[in-house]
């Protein structure tokens, strides 16, 4: 039950229920303290740790606001780090001197060309065509029809997906189309009558049927080989390299200051220092000074 | 109207192909470009290959905007911004690769000066283009480069492939292997492509690529370059000066076989604890000023504090220049280190080697042992010191000690690709089977063209 006035701030007070007073109608002090809070504010006069550990853990909610605040500081930092042009830069293209024909050559020759000259679309925008396209109809390319409500157009690497049962790559690709006929036709004719739809992430299945647990695993046959050669490319997000498994030790933190291994964390940013010398430097020049 | 020919033939009619063909290797970073042909028998030479810069460079010092080749003309790198047409290995902004490709390579009558000295100038309706890419583009960006290159630039005749299948073209870096004759590739391949904008590993089967296991880990050259621009700028700002960090990073940053060991040699130790620093590993690194010192160089890390601020007033040095020095210490090797490691900066992808293990295990069992034993590297990125060293140790931690394990860097990895296509080119029934004419592409479309690409024979 709640004591008399509080003297200080003590943001964290839990009733704990006891047998005897469970049918009691009454009311317990909860704060939620919610990860938005800004920790320089109350540095120092809580101890957010035993808080965390003791507290009958975080919420699921609070940790999720954690994890998803960090995660995407994280991964605009490695947006950035990976990105070209360190601002935004813009270079216009000197007309080369002595250009008889001016204009009309320097916007292409077709009307084709003169949209992909004139577009200014960027990778990102490539991109997110590309899995909308996916995701609308089967797959793209007319290469293999996949009935469209069956797959969300998913950025999980292939590595980390779980494996389908069903075929595999090894029938043809575009079985729809005659022999004579040039190639793109519509894709309304041949949805039901592909023999085969071929899923997104069904490739693996090829090594499945040679998991012989032998001594030494048997060659694939030529036929195999074939099927594989033949599998159609995956897209930009499937290729993409799958986080590591989940038994792997954990991220490695550094100092900021410095470099080596980082051992103590900041209380009002949340950086990482090695040792006191760096953590000075860092507090005097690094921390988010609006705090100071 | 049904046409045979089109369909069933592999081969084309004799008069259809030019004599000479112009191989691009067209990264992110760099053109690789130089002309190969069927018809002459003189051996290729990497001396035939240009480098070109594949940038459009604006220098806020002289005003000047600096296309593609120009930039080797270019005096003062200060400060120099970059913009790239090729982002993540895909040619996006097609009006920047124009210009690029105009001043580098097609004949045009302004440029003919410029074109003369290089000798790589050409007439695209004369010439073959093999054209490379990174590997699982989106279509449309495949179908925006086919177009480009038959209505724009209306070259003769073309091939697009994904820039690692070249590579099993070019002779094989393992001294045990016998040399194949040009236009034979190498039978089994595990390419590790380390570019400029991400790090590809593709197996190759007879010079054709095994699409459901090609891998991308997203750490290149850039991220590196950009990496290190952050640790420098915490005692140096040098986030404006791409061409400075990429110099410092080609000239200083090494892979270690051991990176704990290494770090703890860095470390300037603690309050009450302090240590040494190694000054093997840790340089001073000088800063061009691009009017007495034309280009950064390094030495071994000078302790004394006092020198550091003589030396940037011109006191005790050479000719007594001012010189500016940046200590670079665990910098060295913690850049790099992240193609092994990219959870260090949070990326949730896995490292290196264990990218070529997912890769491995989408491919068959038994295709394991054959694609370990044959283990290429290529790409600028992978000209660090260190690096095949430490790929190899990391793979044989990972793997069955039973299985044979060889990894070789290729003598010349940034022009590697580029050798693959010229002897591809050189022979011509495998150019042949490859090409595809435009007459061929407007009969067809754009679809079956992409097909023949990417490498299905059938329907």
């Amino acid at each position: 039950m709640a004591t008399g006035p509080l003297r200080f701030r003590t943001p964290h007070i839990e009733e704990l229920p006891i047998a005897q007073s469970r049918q009691s109608a009454g009311f317990a002090w909860v704060a939620v303290s919610t990860a938005q809070d800004d920790p320089a504010k109350n540095w120092g006069t809580t101890n957010r740790k035993r808080a965390r550990a003791s507290l009958g853990g975080q919420t699921e909610q609070q940790k999720e606001a954690l994890s998803a605040r960090v995660q995407r500081e994280t991964e605009r930092k490695i947006k950035e780090l990976n990105s070209d042009n360190s601002r935004d830069v813009v270079i216009d293209i000197a007309r080369k001197p002595g250009q008889s024909t001016g204009g009309a050559f320097k916007a292409g020759k077709t009307t084709g060309t003169k949209k992909i000259l004139a577009s200014g679309k960027t990778f990102a925008h490539y991109l997110d065509d590309e899995e909308a396209e996916i995701a609308r109809t089967g797959r793209r390319d007319g290469d293999a029809d996949v009935p469209a409500a069956a797959q969300r157009a998913s950025k999980t690497p292939l590595a980390r997906r779980k494996p389908r049962a069903d075929s595999s790559a090894s029938h043809s690709p575009a079985p729809s189309v005659a022999p004579m006929a040039p190639p793109p036709i519509p894709r309304l004719q041949t949805t039901d009558s592909s023999a085969a739809p071929i899923p997104l992430d069904g490739f693996e299945d090829d090594d499945e049927e040679e998991d012989d647990k032998d001594r030494v695993p048997r060659m694939p046959t030529a036929a195999e080989m074939e099927a594989l050669l033949n599998a159609p490319p995956l897209t930009y997000n499937q290729a993409r390299s799958a986080p590591p498994p989940a038994g792997m030790p954990p991220p490695r933190l550094f100092c900021e200051t410095c470099g080596y291994w980082g051992r103590v964390r900041c209380m009002k940013c949340g950086a990482m220092t090695c040792s006191v010398v760096c953590k000075d430097e860092h507090d005097q020049s690094r921390c988010l000074k609006m705090y100071a | 109207m049904a046409r045979q020919k089109s369909l069933s033939t592999t081969a084309i009619s004799p008069n259809d192909l030019a004599s000479r063909t112009l191989i691009l290797d067209n990264g992110a970073h760099t053109i690789k470009a130089g002309f190969s042909s069927h018809l002459s028998s003189t051996p290729i030479s990497t001396t035939a290959c240009h480098v070109i810069p594949n940038c459009i460079a604006r220098s806020t010092r002289d005003r000047r905007t600096y296309i593609g080749p120009e930039l080797t003309t270019c005096a003062d790198f200060g400060d120099l911004a970059y913009r790239r047409p090729v982002e993540k290995g895909y040619v996006v902004n097609w009006e920047g690769e124009k210009a690029i490709w105009e001043r580098g390579f097609l004949a045009n009558a302004a440029n003919a000066a410029n074109n003369d000295e290089s000798g790589l100038g050409c007439d695209p309706a004369e010439t073959n283009l093999i054209l490379t890419e990174a590997p699982n583009a989106p279509i449309s960006l495949q179908r925006n480069a086919d177009e480009m290159v038959f209505e724009e630039f209306n070259f003769g005749a073309y091939y697009r492939t994904i820039a690692p299948a070249l590579n099993a073209y070019a002779p094989s870096p393992f001294p045990s292997t016998t040399a194949s004759p040009a236009g034979i590739p190498l039978e089994c391949m595990l390419l590790i492509d380390a570019g400029h904008s991400h790090t590809t590993i593709t197996p190759l089967y007879h010079g054709r690529p095994l699409h459901p296991a090609i891998r991308r880990l997203e750490i290149g050259g850039k991220t590196l370059t950009n990496r290190l621009k952050d640790l420098i700028s915490r005692t140096f700002d040098v986030h404006r000066e791409d061409h400075l960090v990429e110099e410092i990073k080609e000239d200083v940053c090494y892979v270690s076989p051991s990176f704990t060991r290494d770090l703890e040699r860095t470390w300037k130790g603690g309050r009450y604890d302090g240590r040494e620093v190694d000054s093997s590993v840790v340089v001073d690194y000088v800063l061009p000023d691009y009017e007495h010192i034309k280009r950064g160089f390094y030495r071994p890390h000078d302790t004394d504090v006092m020198n550091l601020r003589n030396r940037a007033l011109g006191i005790g040095t050479e000719t007594g220049r001012r010189e500016h020095v940046v200590t670079l210490g665990n910098e060295r090797f913690t850049v790099p280190e992240l193609l092994f490691t990219p959870s260090d900066i949070g990326m949730r992808q896995a490292g290196l080697c264990g990218t070529v293990l997912q890769s491995l295990d989408a491919l068959p069992e038994g295709l394991r042992q054959a694609y370990l034993a044959n283990v290429v590297v290529v790409g600028g990125t992978s000209l660090l010191p260190g690096f095949v060293e430490r790929l190899e140790s990391e793979l044989r931690a990972a793997v069955d000690e039973a299985t044979v394990i060889r990894v070789a860097r290729a003598e010349s990895p940034v022009k590697n690709v580029w050798m693959g296509g010229a002897r591809l080119a050189a022979d011509e029934a495998a150019l042949r089977a490859v090409m595809i004419t435009r007459q061929e592409w407007a009969e067809n479309g754009e679809g079956w063209v992409r097909r023949r690409f990417v490498g299905k024979k059938g329907r």
